[in-house]
């Protein structure tokens, strides 16, 4: 009969056999994978920074990026970034756009005044501003400090316009943490390491269009 | 014996519950976690019901890549332009016939004599009922991106979205004059095109019709390019043409009504020939999300067809009544 100090002991020592059982197999299978003892991926690796392993030289020379062709704008980037406000940021491809006047990515629908008033604006934070160039023509930018990152216009200029207003991570504010936060939670793993010399991802026309065109652009 | 079948299955349940931990922290993502910044468009999609008048009769695979062309031929048979080829096929879906090429057909015609006339990219190319290439008109403009091409016995009209302006020739190629380019000392603004959708369309009396798609409406020209009339209203109700670039395509019943083709809120509806909305033909149910290019044809039947280059299909669609 197992008595309950038995027991426990028993339990204690199958957890740290069962811990350890699990250690030795990471151990093992990072050894394997390019000679690293840590047990750590590089991202989330304490000793990364001044580790000479190339796989940590590597991801030292890159940064993350979201692709805006997996981007779905669920909104994490503006709730998870350890920024505040956050460090993606809309950015907006003007070769892509026609500056139209019934911008989706500007106006909330069934907007009847087509005027700059922040009731009619899709943006909650009024980041997208615009300038008059001639009927029906608008020029947008985003006002970096305002924007959160939410994807709202995205998402908006995605469903009614070309998709020129798109997320990327600013690198200006990004931090570059190991372990991206966003990454983490994004549900489409629209993020990535890119590298560092290159480190946006906006798109142009896509060849889903026309192929093997240029852009148009009002 | 029975102490070590515990504790087994204490060791086999501790195991159970770290791996759940692992799973946890390491490679579960979190899903449906309420977004305070959602964009739903959902209720911009519904319609009612009671203008759905058309339904789905027959759909078929026509075995292309990348299709972005539709056209019908007084005889009924449809003929279909994607990547590398045509393939034309008898009004029940049954391939008849097929040519290759190399590149990307973006729209298609059928011109005089059975020839199929072609957008390919920046220039129109001409091939014979059988397939032989005839003639390849030289691009017209450096930016030109062909997006349709619609024909008279006397002429051929070729939209043109890089350039914005309609184009219009005779069948032998010559260039006879640019039809809504912009022109500020005459106050003609010219068409706005923001995207390469832009459509254009020989009316019952063989007028000239183009989708201004930046300005949401369909405009009727006079060959010399003079603008005689136009309709349509920006909007995302059901009456009008909403966001960037809509009516992305056009057809013209035989009563001079015009079926749409949308993007966005994909749809496509039937206006009188004055532009007031009489029905629905498909609604954004019937689409996938996203989808972008829907060309129309009208069969000799008064079926439409409607070319849905993501689920690589032709669809047609008849009006309830007709099919009952």
């Amino acid at each position: 009969m197992l008595n309950r100090r038995d027991f426990i002991q028993t339990l204690v020592r199958g957890s740290i056999l069962a811990g350890l059982t699990l250690l030795t197999g990471a151990l093992v299978y990072r050894s394997r994978k390019g000679g690293c003892e840590s047990g750590f991926a590089c991202g989330s690796c304490p000793k990364s920074d001044g580790c000479n392993l190339a796989e940590a030289k590597a991801f030292r020379q890159t940064v993350w990026q979201l692709d805006p062709a997996k981007c779905i704008q669920c909104g994490r980037c503006a709730t998870n970034c350890v920024m505040s406000p956050s460090a993606v940021k809309c950015f907006h491809v003007y070769a892509m756009c026609g500056y139209c006047d019934l911008c989706g990515g500007y106006f909330k629908p069934e907007t009847k005044d087509l005027t700059t008033a922040a009731e009619h604006q899709l943006c909650p934070t009024n980041a997208i501003k615009r300038k008059f160039v001639e009927d029906p023509f608008f020029e947008y930018s985003i006002d970096k400090p305002l924007c959160i990152g939410c994807g709202k216009c995205v998402k908006g200029c995605g469903a009614f316009g070309n998709g020129s207003l798109q997320l990327q991570i600013d690198h200006h504010l990004c931090q570059n943490c190991n372990e991206c936060s966003i990454a983490r939670s994004c549900p489409s793993e629209a993020f990535s390491r890119v590298p560092a010399g290159k480190p946006y991802l906006l798109k142009s026309f896509g060849k889903e269009l026309l192929p093997d065109k240029k852009t148009t652009s009002g | 014996m029975k102490q070590r079948i515990i504790i087994g299955i204490a060791l086999l349940l501790l195991l159970v519950v770290i791996g759940f931990m692992v799973w946890d922290f390491f490679l579960s993502r979190p899903e449906g976690a309420a977004n305070p910044y959602a964009y739903d468009l959902s209720e911009l999609k519904k319609s009612d019901t009671a203008l759905n008048r058309y339904e789905e009769a027959l759909q078929f695979t026509p075995g292309l890549e990348e299709i972005h062309g539709i056209a019908v031929d007084p005889a009924g048979r449809i003929f279909v332009a994607g990547k590398n080829g045509v393939k034309v096929f008898d009004d029940s879906g049954k391939l008849l016939r097929k040519f290759k090429f190399d590149g990307y057909a973006d729209c298609i015609t059928l011109g005089l004599f059975g020839n199929i006339l072609l957008g390919m990219g920046d220039h129109v190319e001409i091939y014979s009922a059988e397939g032989k290439l005839l003639e390849k008109w030289k691009p017209a403009n450096s930016e030109s991106v062909i997006t349709s091409i619609a024909a008279t016995g006397l002429f051929v009209f070729v939209a043109d979205a890089g350039a914005k302006v309609v184009y219009r020739y005779d069948h032998s190629g010559k260039l006879f004059n640019r039809i809504g380019e912009k022109d500020p000392e005459n106050r003609i603004p010219g068409f706005i095109i923001p995207s390469p959708y832009f459509d254009v369309c020989i009316g019952k009396k063989g007028e000239l019709w183009v989708a201004n798609t930046g300005r949401h409406e369909l405009e009727q020209f006079s060959p010399d390019g003079r603008l005689v009339t136009s309709w349509g209203v920006a909007s995302m109700a059901i009456e009008g043409f909403a966001g960037c670039c809509n009516p992305s395509h056009f057809a013209i019943l035989a009563d001079g009504s015009f079926v749409t083709a949308e993007k966005g809120i994909e749809r496509v509806k039937i206006y009188s020939p004055g532009g007031v909305l009489k029905c629905v033909v498909a609604t954004p149910e019937q689409f996938e999300e996203g989808t972008k290019g829907l060309d129309l044809a009208v069969d000799p039947k008064g079926r439409l067809l409607v070319l849905d280059p993501v689920r690589n299909q032709v669809r047609i669609f008849v009006e309830k009544l007709k099919k009952k």
